[in-house]
């Protein structure tokens, strides 16, 4: 009976439904993180009867045919990159982006990640890192005993040196943009990879050809949004037990074929 | 004297596809753009016995069998995602995508970008505009589609939008005979050619759920259930009466 396998797909499309949601929930806060959704496809037709079918030599043909499905499939989790909205942090390097992009971060192997999690820090040798103390790219180094440090919409920062009264420029903090963002691979800790899908990075500056601009003790928040996850939590729960009596009422009517037998 | 098994089995097995389809529409409750099919039913008739061995006329016997299945092109609900590449269609039209096998439908608008810049569907296939696939520059951004299906964007620095292409909506004269290919996708027989559409609307951020609707679907999936366990039933019965007859009528008595 194929009705139960049928809902058996539909029953493990839901439980990876409920996974993907309750990810989002769990990174409702988690800085610069971006929801996913699960998106299904039905599975392949057995065409019983075919559709269009010659039914007599004078060329009528079968209004209808009889397609039996054989249930669904997740085709993806594609990655929602919708911006989120800002929070103020009054921390100097805070930053967040708005608009299109990604910081760049290079990883102790040398490799390059991104990412949207603008919350960076000073690690002892006075450069701007990420919360894994890796270095934001390109590498720029505070140095010590300067302040007021600024950040501009273009990612330049600037600072006082000390028996100085005019700024100085240290560097300028770059971002990268991909022509398919939802294409890239996420490793964790916020980070993303490129990948074959997402296309090759592209380095630039902020505010400028479409470039976000980037916005100095500011986080970008999760784009998560609670009511939208909750009812898509609800929908997803009751699709898996109708699923699941789809299997005890099949289980009922090979039951009741087995019953003849005596 | 077999009538009752075999039309009972006609029945059962008509029953299970039945079922089948049930557990098909009840599996992609949640798949975007997903239409539900519903059983029809035809009597099929077929004399018992030859009319000479009856005084009276011998009836015709009356088996079940499934003439098709008919997709339900109702509407789906929409909903609100935000997300700039998410069309929902407000009518009756299809998108047209490419894929190895040519030229396909679908309804479920959860497109994407893939690494060439081209707007594809969620399994990686072009979606066709008016003039081929759709292709974004590696600057763009702010994606707009109009109602029309015009997709426009903001290149780089510009402030002033750029026709990105039109995405092509098609609809079908009979729609049902449209071939379910899975994956989201129909494909078009012999006889139903793709017509232009320029009734139906594109909804930038929407997408359409699934139309099943699943409280028809579990009391259809119950009556199913219920048939089944009455034929088996009925069945059993006939097959007690067998028995009885057997039993009683080669009781030779001693």
């Amino acid at each position: 009976m194929r009705a139960l396998y049928t809902a058996a797909t539909g029953m493990a499309a839901q439980e990876l439904n409920v996974q993907v949601i309750s990810n989002n929930i769990a990174n409702m806060r988690t800085t610069g993180y971006k929801k996913q959704r699960a998106a299904f496809q039905d599975l392949i037709y057995d065409h019983v009867r075919r559709v269009g079918a010659q039914a007599s030599d004078q060329g009528t043909v079968l209004p209808v045919g009889v397609d039996i499905g054989g249930g669904v499939k997740t085709v993806g989790t594609p990655r929602l990159m919708s911006q989120g909205t800002l929070a103020q942090t009054g921390n100097d390097l805070d930053i967040a982006i708005r608009g299109e992009g990604f910081f760049k971060i290079q990883m102790p192997d040398g490799t390059f990640t991104y990412t949207r999690d603008g919350s960076f820090q000073m690690d002892a040798t006075g450069r701007v890192v990420n919360a894994q103390g890796n270095p934001v790219q390109p590498t720029i180094t505070i140095p010590q005993n300067s302040s007021g440090l600024a950040i501009n919409a273009q990612g330049q920062v600037t600072v006082t040196l000390p028996g100085s009264t005019t700024p100085t420029t240290v560097g300028q903090i770059g971002l990268t943009r991909f022509i398919n963002k939802a294409g890239l691979q996420p490793i964790g800790d916020n980070l993303f990879t490129d990948t074959p899908a997402s296309g090759a990075p592209q380095d630039g500056i902020a505010n400028v050809d479409g470039y976000g601009d980037m916005q100095q003790s500011n986080l970008e928040q999760a784009n998560v949004e609670a009511v939208s996850e909750i009812s898509d939590l609800i929908a997803a729960q009751r699709a898996y037990e109708m699923n699941a009596k789809v299997v005890s009422a099949a289980d009922q009517m090979l039951q009741s074929t087995s019953a003849l037998f005596r | 004297m077999e009538n009752t098994l075999l039309v009972g089995l006609s029945r059962q097995m008509v029953l299970e596809r039945q079922m089948d389809v049930v557990a098909n529409n009840v599996a992609n409750v949640t798949t975007n753009g997903y239409k539900a099919d519903k059983s029809l039913f035809a009597e099929y008739l077929k004399s018992g016995a030859h009319e000479d061995n009856f005084v009276g006329k011998d009836r015709a016997v009356s088996y079940v069998l499934d003439s098709g299945t008919f997709k339900d092109f109702s509407q789906g609900p929409t909903e609100l995602t935000k997300n700039p590449l998410d069309v929902a269609i407000d009518g009756a039209g299809f998108l047209v995508v490419q894929t190895p096998a040519g030229e396909r439908y679908t309804r479920d608008g959860g497109l994407q970008i893939n690494n060439q810049g081209q707007l594809v569907t969620a399994a990686g296939d072009q979606v066709l505009g008016g003039s081929g696939p759709i292709v974004f520059q590696p600057t763009d951004h702010d994606v707009s589609i109009a109602a029309d299906g015009n997709i426009t964007v903001l290149e780089g620095i510009n402030r002033i939008d750029s026709v990105r292409g039109k995405l092509r909506l098609v609809s079908f004269a009979q729609a049902q005979a449209l071939l379910k290919e899975g994956s989201n996708l129909y494909s078009a027989g012999t006889g139903t050619a793709a017509q232009p559409d320029i009734v139906s609307k594109v909804r930038q951020g929407f997408v359409e759920k699934s139309n099943v609707n699943s409280v028809a679907e579990m009391s259809r999936m119950i009556e199913v259930t219920r048939a089944y366990t009455q034929i088996s039933t009925l069945l059993q019965q006939q097959s007690d009466l067998h028995k009885t007859a057997i039993e009683k009528l080669a009781d030779v008595p001693a």
